[in-house]
């Protein structure tokens, strides 16, 4: 910690720490995000009424930081966010940003080595937050909690979604980064399907399990089935949709009191709703994975899917859907006593700053800009970014409502009290060895309740040590 | 003259293994690699739990009996092709698995032997030969063979290679001579070929093992060691711990472990192929 706090005390110190005049930057920031918008949507542009902060910089202000250049890691799945943050900052600053995308399980080890090798190749990183707490532990990034406090006014902290801004930055008190992209699941369903069988949107794991069901039962001969399942054996798969029915039974990773809750009744009812499952899903969940379970949605062979709020865009593009306006979505079901759906923060990531940067000044000043309130807009409703809403502006715009009318509602209502990864820097193990015991309960080589002891044992083990 | 290629020796070999071994003995995770001595600890984790031994166990058991399979379809493809006159097309068409990347190796597989569909059960279920869809990748009985038969896929063509370079060396006269004495194929296969193939049958095969026993890619593709912990192989575990749960010590002694496992099945074979030479001069 001594050397954070080294660290962070020479360079806030640093003489040359000149950050942007904000009203400039921000009238610049909007106005670049209405145009960026406007070109972005393509045949179908969205207006947007960007906020008229002020007028935009003059160009040789703005382009204080020509010459200079910025390297992101970022996130395979935001690779076209990252090329219009990269053009869109250096028209606004005279910065070449170079966007290194990675899949988003090396996200931390490639930042990690950088720093610990000495590289110092990337100066911001695009986190999954259930990392963030080993990423601080290994002194991989900056803390900056004080530019936050100083630079408040710009960056408008209150306006970052509740549920998201202390879950993906704060860890030890500081905080690390900013919300970036605030990633969750809804339930898509396909209407034509469900219209076949004279069946309503499943509002509890009980409906969803009954529809699964009768459709598997009815359809299967024809390659059609009830659900897509994805129990594939890595966490951000078989763990997402363990989270999904953890979130809906009421349960949560860990106790009030900070101790593992996995062998609660909810838990163990969330492990068994998705055992239930397996025989009516799409064959078989223990294999079924992105590459799987998107097409067999996308082309109509399954009835429904817990996903990612942006399978939304790609249902209704016709280059990759059969579907097209023969969907929709609900909150994730709910189950046992609970009877309040809520969603569960599966992945969703942050930016933050290396330690191995010699550009703060200027990274600080691409993840302010980065997360703001117009530029996240911008990306959020930029078909293929992968960005979801990181602020409550954002997500009660009138933009992103227009862009999100079905996800907008339902995400509303769901991420307020949403349901986390845990956040310990022992988090990568212990969602690990959670996948494993989840992996046997999928492959029905274990019982759930068997199972989740033993994750439960693992998970006491880790955090002792 | 030995002094560079001796200290590029100990650059490659002899300082990473010490790397490897001071890890193994300290707390390391990726960010604060030798933090502290930990002394036997990351050891007495892995004896601990019985999972790690398993995944050798496994890991033995898969690659004995695929480079086994794969050196005698190897052999006997060799052989047909020395039987064609103009091999030399066939020769190159089955090069191809091999110049294909691993990872579109398994992406390849995945896809092929997808249940909801894959090409293998959409053209059983065609045919009427099984009613639901097969899912081998997601069966605990089926996903190691499923694997075994990707890798015989992929490396099948590098075995063909080198057994068919191997039977280019035997000597003419001696078949031709045996062919003479009206010894039947069969008999000349048996008691001509195989002998004097044996040593580099034997050589192949020890490649195959250590190679085998260190699959890594068809693993992160096709089944991230699931179902369960059906095809938790060696190499993939010890990635997981280091790169994945950023257990770097951990990881180093999985991998002094798994050196110790990969010594002891080669042991043998390296015996063995002593005494073949011996035998064959």
């Amino acid at each position: 910690m001594a050397y954070q706090t080294n660290y962070r005390k020479n360079t806030m110190d640093s003489k040359d720490f000149t950050p942007f005049n904000r009203r400039r930057f921000l009238g610049t920031a909007s106005a670049l995000g209405a145009a960026g918008v406007l070109a972005a949507c393509g045949k179908d542009p969205v207006p947007v009424t960007a906020a008229p902060a002020s007028a935009p910089a003059p160009a040789a202000d703005a382009k204080k930081y020509a010459g200079q250049s910025l390297n992101l890691l970022f996130n395979q799945p935001h690779a076209v966010a990252g090329k219009l943050l990269a053009e869109e900052f250096e028209k606004l600053t005279g910065a070449k940003v170079t966007v290194t995308p990675v899949p988003y399980d090396q996200l931390h080890a490639q930042a990690t080595l950088d720093v610990q090798s000495g590289a110092h190749q990337f100066d911001v990183i695009d986190y999954f937050y259930h990392t963030l707490g080993a990423l601080v532990a290994d002194k991989v990034v900056l803390d900056v909690t004080d530019w936050i406090e100083r630079d408040k006014a710009q960056i408008q902290p209150a306006d970052f979604l509740p549920s998201l801004y202390d879950t993906y930055t704060l860890r030890d008190g500081r905080r690390w980064g900013l919300p970036y992209d605030g990633d969750t699941h809804v339930l898509f369903y396909n209407t034509e399907i469900f219209a076949r069988h004279k069946l309503a949107a499943p509002k509890t794991w009980e409906d969803y399990y009954q529809a699964a069901k009768l459709i598997t039962e009815k359809e299967s001969a024809n390659g059609i089935y009830g659900a897509a399942v994805q129990g594939f054996k890595i966490p951000v798969i078989v763990g997402s949709s363990y989270a999904n029915r953890l979130a809906g039974f009421g349960g949560s990773f860990f106790t009030a009191d900070g101790k593992p809750a996995l062998t609660s009744p909810e838990a163990v009812a969330a492990a068994e709703e998705l055992l239930r499952i397996v025989p009516y899903a799409l064959p078989t969940p223990a294999e079924t994975a992105f590459e799987h379970a998107l097409p067999a949605f996308l082309s109509g062979k399954a009835a429904m899917i817990d996903f990612w709020t942006d399978l939304g865009v790609t249902a209704q593009d016709p280059k990759s859907s059969q579907i097209v306006d023969k969907w929709s979505l609900v909150q994730l079901p709910v189950g046992g006593k609970n009877t309040t759906p809520r969603a569960a923060l599966n992945a969703g990531f942050g930016l933050g700053i290396t330690t191995g940067t010699q550009k703060t000044e200027l990274a600080w000043e691409f993840v302010k800009w980065a997360t703001s309130k117009d530029i996240s807009l911008q990306q959020d409703v930029l078909p293929g970014s992968g960005i979801d809403p990181n602020r409550t502006s954002v997500l009660n715009h009138p933009d992103y409502i227009k862009a999100a009318p079905l996800l907008q509602p339902q995400l509303k209502a769901a991420i307020g009290n949403a349901l986390a990864w845990p956040l310990q820097a022992q988090s990568p193990k212990l969602m690990d060895a959670l996948t494993e015991q989840l992996a046997l309960i999928v492959a029905g080589k274990k019982k759930p309740k068997d199972a989740l002891a033993s994750a439960q044992a693992s998970w006491e083990q880790l955090l002792k040590a | 003259m030995l002094t560079p290629a001796s200290f590029g020796l100990a650059v490659v070999c002899i300082v990473p293994g010490l790397y490897t071994l001071a890890l193994a003995f300290t707390h390391s995770s990726l960010g604060q690699p030798l933090a502290a001595w930990s002394g036997l600890g990351n050891f007495h984790a892995l004896f601990q739990n019985p999972e790690f031994a398993q995944t050798l166990l496994r890991t033995v058991l898969y690659a004995l009996p695929a480079s086994f399979i794969q050196l005698s379809l190897g052999l006997l493809i060799a052989l047909l092709l020395q039987a064609l006159r103009q091999g030399q097309f066939v020769r190159s068409l089955v090069l191809l698995p091999l110049m294909t990347p691993p990872v579109l190796v398994g992406v390849a597989w995945k896809l092929l032997l997808a249940p909801a569909g894959g090409l293998v059960n959409g053209t059983l279920l065609r045919l009427g030969w099984i009613a639901e869809p097969v899912s081998l990748l997601g069966s605990d009985t089926w996903a190691l063979p499923a694997l075994a038969l990707a890798d015989t896929w992929q490396w099948l063509p590098f075995v063909v290679i080198l057994c068919f370079a191997a039977l280019q060396t035997l000597p003419a006269d001696v078949f031709e001579a045996a062919a003479l004495d009206g010894a039947s194929t069969r008999g000349i296969f048996l008691k001509i070929t195989l002998p004097l193939l044996a040593p580099a049958l034997l050589g192949i095969f020890l490649l195959r093992v250590v190679m085998s026993l260190k699959t890594f890619d068809l693993v992160y593709i096709l089944t991230a060691g699931g179902p369960g912990r059906a095809t938790a192989l060696a190499s993939y575990e010890v990635w997981k711990t280091g790169l994945q749960n950023f257990d770097i010590g951990a990881a180093a002694a999985q991998t002094l472990l798994f050196s110790f496992a990969v010594a002891a099945v080669t042991w043998p074979i390296l015996k063995a192929l002593q005494w073949v030479e011996r035998r064959t001069g």
